[in-house]
This record gives structure tokens, C-alpha cells and sequence, in this order.
């Protein structure tokens, strides 16, 4: 398989949400879980919007149009599915985020791990 | 996203975003700011960080760089021409090569913008043959009714109609002949955004 392009930080956070929402990514879901993933950040919907764009001009995600929905105006959604060079990339991030998180506890220790996992809890 | 039922947003704030965003995901953008509506502030809210995005996405996807750059080059090269033969001292003028730039930047932006807004061929089955003319046309147009408010405004740098009219002749025809040679690329994939 062909090797994908590196992504940046807040495509690895929508890639992360199109993974966790399965069939319901869409617009709308994929903000609302890049919203809390992005914590304490705050994210606009065009942000999503470009960057879905992007990422499937690069083969990473693919899309399809659903049936209109009275919850939408009776106006069809746009779903997003991850392709195989999508999860590959959403996996070397994981990877990359798993080395440099090693190498930090290394030269910080242990004690700082737990301290900053406290932390990362309190914002949640 | 939960069955519970919700106000609609404002019909003219509908209509207004409507017009504002892209036909292609005019569709999906409409119905994700409806199903996020609380009220008519978040609605606005939404929809003045959304549509730029949009259309920034639109552009980026439908703009061809190299086609842009042969449409400038030609456009630039008509204006050029132009005043040469109608009025030879401004090219020796301090600015009169910024002076004849000013018209060839707004007749790319509006041709990257009537791309962005164009409808998807792929709906609608079909390409028109003088649609390279019409947007040539509709850019070189927009760069003269930019020319006509300077003059209004009383804008330094604004050109003479006589340079208007002829560059932007042989420009309406250059920037079309263009389009016939290199049409858009239909096979991109279009997305929400």
C-alpha cells in the first residue's frame, strides 16, 4: 500500500473522529467529538470543513451523501468513512504521539506522568 | 442529532446563507447549521465562520494554478497592449505598471470565484461550450465595475475606459480561449466543504 502524507495535529483529531463516531460521522458529530477531543480549545465548523476536504483530496477518508432528514430541514448529510491509507496514518500518529510520550517520561519520570494524567483529567 | 424537536432557524437567514454558500455543498452546509440551530445569534455565529471556509475549500479545490497564472500572464500582456497603443506614457509612469495589475487581479478573482460557485456538472450532466466565455466575460466585467467605483471614489490609481475596454476586450478573449483549451477538472471529489 502506498505510503500516506504526514498529517497535522487537527487532521489526526478529525481522523480520530471519524474512527470513533463509524457511521455516523458527518459535519455536525465529527465537530462536536474534535470539539472535546480539542479541549480546552475551542473549533469552528469551517475548520472541520476544510480540513475533511483535505483529507479526502488526499485519499485519507472517503464520502457519501445519506437521504434527507427532517431533524436537517429535510436536507441530506455528508458521512465520512476512513479508506485503509487513513487508518495507516491515524496509526503512525498514534505511534509517533506513543515515542514522543515515552521519550517525555523518560526525561520527566514517572511522577510527572502521573501528575500530568491527573491534570489531563481535570480538563476533561 | 437527538430525535428532540427544535426550533427551525429564520427563513431569510436561510436564504441568506444560501446565497452565500457554494450550490455544490450548499445542500450539506445548510442542513448542518440547521440541526446545530439554538438561536438566530449561534446561527450567524456559525455561518460567518463556516462560509469562508467553504468557499476558501471551493477555491482551493477548483482553482488550477497553472491555468491562473496563463489567464494572468494574458490578461496582464492585454492591458499591456492596450495602453501602448492608446496612451504610451503611462507605462512610463511611476506606477503605471501597478495601475494596469489592479484590473487583472479582480478579473482573477472573480474567475476563481465563479468556479468555486459554479454548479456541479456532474448533477447537471452537461457543460456548456460558451461557459469559458461567459465567466471571461462576467471576470473582465467585475474588473471594470472595480474600475468604475475607483473613478467614483476618485482612486489614483485608476485606469482610463478607453485601456479598460480594449484590454479587457482582447482580455475576455485570451482568458476564454484559455478555458476552451484547459477546462476545470470535473474528477476532483467534492466534500461537505
Amino acid at each position: 500500500m502506498a505510503r500516506p502524507e504526514p498529517v497535522g495535529q487537527f487532521e489526526q483529531l478529525v481522523l480520530t473522529a471519524i474512527l470513533t463516531l463509524y457511521d455516523e460521522a458527518y459535519g455536525v458529530t465529527i465537530h462536536s467529538r474534535v470539539q472535546e477531543l480539542s479541549q480546552p480549545k475551542t473549533v469552528s465548523l469551517g475548520a472541520v470543513y476544510v480540513t475533511l476536504d483535505r483529507l479526502e483530496d488526499k485519499g485519507l477518508v472517503s464520502s457519501w451523501l445519506t437521504e434527507p432528514t427532517g431533524e436537517r430541514g429535510g436536507r441530506a448529510k455528508r458521512c465520512y468513512r476512513l479508506e485503509a491509507l487513513g487508518e495507516r496514518a491515524l496509526e503512525e500518529s498514534a505511534a509517533t504521539a506513543k515515542r514522543v510520550w515515552d521519550s517525555i517520561v523518560q526525561v520527566w519520570g514517572k511522577e510527572w506522568a502521573k501528575r500530568w494524567g491527573k491534570g489531563a483529567k481535570a480538563w476533561g | 442529532m437527538s430525535g428532540e424537536r427544535r426550533n427551525a432557524p429564520p427563513r431569510f437567514l436561510e436564504a441568506i446563507v444560501e446565497f452565500l454558500t457554494p450550490p455544490v455543498c450548499r445542500e450539506v452546509v445548510l442542513g448542518d447549521l440547521y440541526e446545530r440551530y439554538r438561536s438566530p445569534l449561534r446561527y450567524i455565529s456559525d455561518a460567518w465562520y463556516a462560509i469562508p471556509c467553504v468557499v476558501y475549500s471551493r477555491i482551493r479545490r477548483t482553482a488550477d494554478p497553472g491555468v491562473l497564472l496563463m489567464d494572468a500572464m494574458l490578461l496582464y500582456a492585454s492591458f499591456i497592449g492596450a495602453a501602448w497603443q492608446l496612451d504610451r506614457d503611462l507605462l512610463y509612469q511611476h506606477s503605471g505598471l501597478l495601475r494596469l495589475a489592479i484590473p487583472v487581479a479582480a478579473t482573477l478573482i472573480a474567475l476563481m470565484l465563479g468556479d468555486a460557485y459554479a454548479r456541479d456538472v456532474e448533477r447537471s450532466g452537461k457543460r456548456s461550450p460558451v461557459r469559458p466565455l461567459v465567466q471571461a466575460i462576467l471576470g473582465v466585467g467585475f474588473a471594470c465595475f472595480a474600475q468604475a467605483a475607483f473613478v467614483a471614489a476618485g482612486f489614483a490609481f485608476a485606469l482610463p475606459w478607453w485601456i479598460m475596454v480594449l484590454g479587457g476586450g482582447f482580455g475576455v478573449i485570451a482568458v476564454s480561449l484559455v478555458g476552451m483549451v484547459f477546462p476545470p477538472d470535473d474528477q476532483r471529489p467534492r466534500g461537505a466543504g
